[in-house]
């Protein structure tokens, strides 16, 4: 069945069971972010219970009946069940919204589908011909009226983005604070800012499209952070170590020809700027001092060997303390905004942060922030299936 | 107490207020809150005799004929922008006076510019008619059409016609396409 633009239709008619069913959505939108939620709302409109917006920090409602569950070939979904939403929850809104530049024109074709299991029960589908100025959608709802859950494409939004659409059911967004810069660095060029694209939340991903017949310039990975020495002086840590941070970053490549390995300070493997793997680690700062910090090139010139790149953070001495060595990634590319990554996301219990994976998606570079935590490089080669054989090392 | 009525459903208004004789048709809908095109509806009432068919076109009360020739009917006026609590657009009707061979009175609501705005009923939230004496200002029947949209982008919301010696109101909550225009022609108007 395909909804149109207003359309309604009872739940029941579209799925047998009436109440167990999964939305995916998929919006082709190169070179914008967008956020995709489930907005739990009461009768009055309003998200009254703010553990209702499903998202990707909140990734079930607390009675389960939303959960992030994405079907086969979309990019982001909800797995819902009726019968567990509590009497207060009377609809659920989909919502998409911009993170960064760009109006919802911009987007190519899109979909919202009702899956019932493997079945597509129902389909809205839009394009960015249907909208104009707008930053954040409303795509579609489930409702209840009567008693009787329903089914209604919206497809209507907010040139004001997320704040707006918050806004509209009740809520607030605290405005961002950005971190303090650390001290040492000199602070970049207002004109750098103004393009920078942050990657705030985990799984956000952009494209940067290739031009045809044109080789990328150097991929440029820098590492900033801040020494945490001297914080606490005292017995234990004396016993502990002598209370120095150091963090490195590094990166597992695997090539086309489907050679893998790491480019990292620990083991000496720095890497290769002009022969296979074209990466290269040019420093190895060790103090957190060094107003350049830790770079990582990517020779962009021989993208098309390289399969993906995972980069990560590690912290080679000291405590875990992610939050007090303020660590900052950026990603710089030649014609492109740079992009930053900050390890905001603390798991003091892990040294090893996963923070991006670079893939050769037909000669483009697609980039997505992951910032999962790790307690070791065989851990967080796992997780990513890069299938490296570890042994322990250290620097001398 | 008023009664509401579900879609196809009907009531007896001189049964419901006896002596009804100063009738208020109440109308309304909310806005969109979210940005993009702004919605115009408009309200029209077609006087038709037994045949659908109005006698002429001064039976159709629209925005651009806002009285009928007995002064039986009478639009009071085109609200753009449906803010406002109660009613967005209203129609007055003097039963005494509506003349002897006009059997219904067919309520309509359109959306102004639907098509080029690409605007449909589906997009129109919390829409109602209503029926009030205006002698006392009860609320005598109403009919919520917030389950009955279509993607359609005109609508007839409901009709007062003759039965017997009596007058009566049927929810109809029917959707069409092509706007006001395809209405027009349906009920015998003559549309330049």
């Amino acid at each position: 069945m395909n909804l149109l633009r207003g359309q309604r239709a009872k739940i029941a008619d579209l799925v047998p069971t009436g109440q167990r069913l999964t939305l995916g959505v998929a919006i082709d939108a190169p070179g914008l972010i967008l956020d995709f939620a489930c907005f739990g709302l009461d009768a009055q409109g309003q998200l009254s219970d703010e553990r209702y917006m499903t998202f990707f920090n909140q990734p079930s409602s607390p009675c389960g009946g939303v959960r992030l569950d994405a079907p086969l070939g979309d990019q982001a979904g909800f797995a819902i069940d009726l019968a567990r939403l509590p009497p207060s929850i009377v609809r659920l809104t989909i919502t998409a919204a911009l993170d960064g530049t760009g109006t919802m024109s911009r987007i190519g074709r899109g979909h919202v589908r009702v899956m019932d299991g493997s079945r597509e029960a129902a389909r809205f589908a839009f394009s960015g011909a249907d909208f104009a100025e707008e930053r954040a959608l409303m795509l579609l709802e489930l409702y209840r009226k009567d008693r009787i859950w329903r089914i209604c494409a919206l497809g209507q939004g907010f040139n004001g983005g997320l704040a707006a659409l918050v806004a509209h059911f009740g809520g607030t967004v605290a405005t961002e604070i950005s971190a303090p810069p650390p001290p040492s660095p000199p602070k970049p060029s207002p004109a750098v800012n103004l393009n920078k694209i942050t990657l705030e939340k985990r799984g956000n991903s952009i494209s940067l499209q290739k031009e045809p017949h044109t080789a990328h310039g150097e991929i440029l990975i820098n590492l900033k952070w801040r020494s945490v020495s001297g914080a606490k002086k005292g017995f234990l840590s004396g016993l502990i170590g002598n209370n120095r941070t150091d963090l490195d970053v590094g990166c597992l490549y695997e090539l086309m020809n489907g050679e893998k390995s790491a480019v990292q300070a620990l083991g000496n493997t720095f890497g290769n700027y002009t022969s296979p793997p074209y990466i290269a680690l040019d420093a190895d700062d060790r103090t957190g001092l060094s107003a350049s910090g830790e770079n990582l090139r990517i020779n962009g010139q021989h993208w098309e060997q390289i399969r993906r790149v995972l980069i990560y953070a590690f912290i080679y001495e000291g405590a875990p303390n992610w939050a007090e060595a303020e660590a900052r990634i950026t990603l710089k590319m030649p014609g492109q905004p740079e992009i930053e990554v900050r390890l905001d996301s603390h798991r003091n219990d892990r040294p090893m942060c996963a923070i991006a994976l670079l893939e050769n998606q037909g000669g483009a570079v697609k980039i997505t922030k992951l910032v999962d935590y790790h307690r070791g490089h065989l851990d967080m080669d796992q997780a990513h299936h890069w299938g490296l054989e570890w042994v322990r090392g250290s620097k001398d | 107490m008023a009664i509401s009525l579900n879609k196809g459903g009907n009531v007896n208004l001189s049964k419901e207020a006896p002596n009804l004789e100063n009738v208020l048709i109440g109308l309304g809908w909310d806005a969109r809150a979210t940005d993009g095109q702004a919605f115009d509806l408009d309200a029209s009432v077609f006087m038709v005799k037994s045949d659908g068919k109005v006698p002429n076109d001064s039976h159709f009360i629209f925005y651009n004929q806002l009285k009928s020739p007995d002064g039986s009917v009478e639009h009071t006026g085109d609200n753009l922008t449906g803010d406002g609590e109660g009613d967005d657009e209203s129609v007055q009707v003097t039963l005494s006076r509506v003349p002897a061979e006009i059997q219904r009175l067919v309520i309509v609501v359109t959306i102004h510019d639907a098509d080029a705005r690409r605007q449909n009923f589906g997009q129109v939230s919390n829409a109602f008619v209503r029926i009030v004496n205006r002698d006392n200002h009860q609320e005598v029947v109403r009919f919520d059409l917030s389950e009955d949209y279509s993607t359609e982008t005109a609508m007839i919301f409901g009709e007062i016609y003759r039965h017997g010696g009596d007058w009566k109101f049927r929810a109809v909550g029917q959707g069409y396409a092509g706007g006001l225009r395809a209405l027009a022609l349906q009920h015998g108007v003559n549309v330049g």
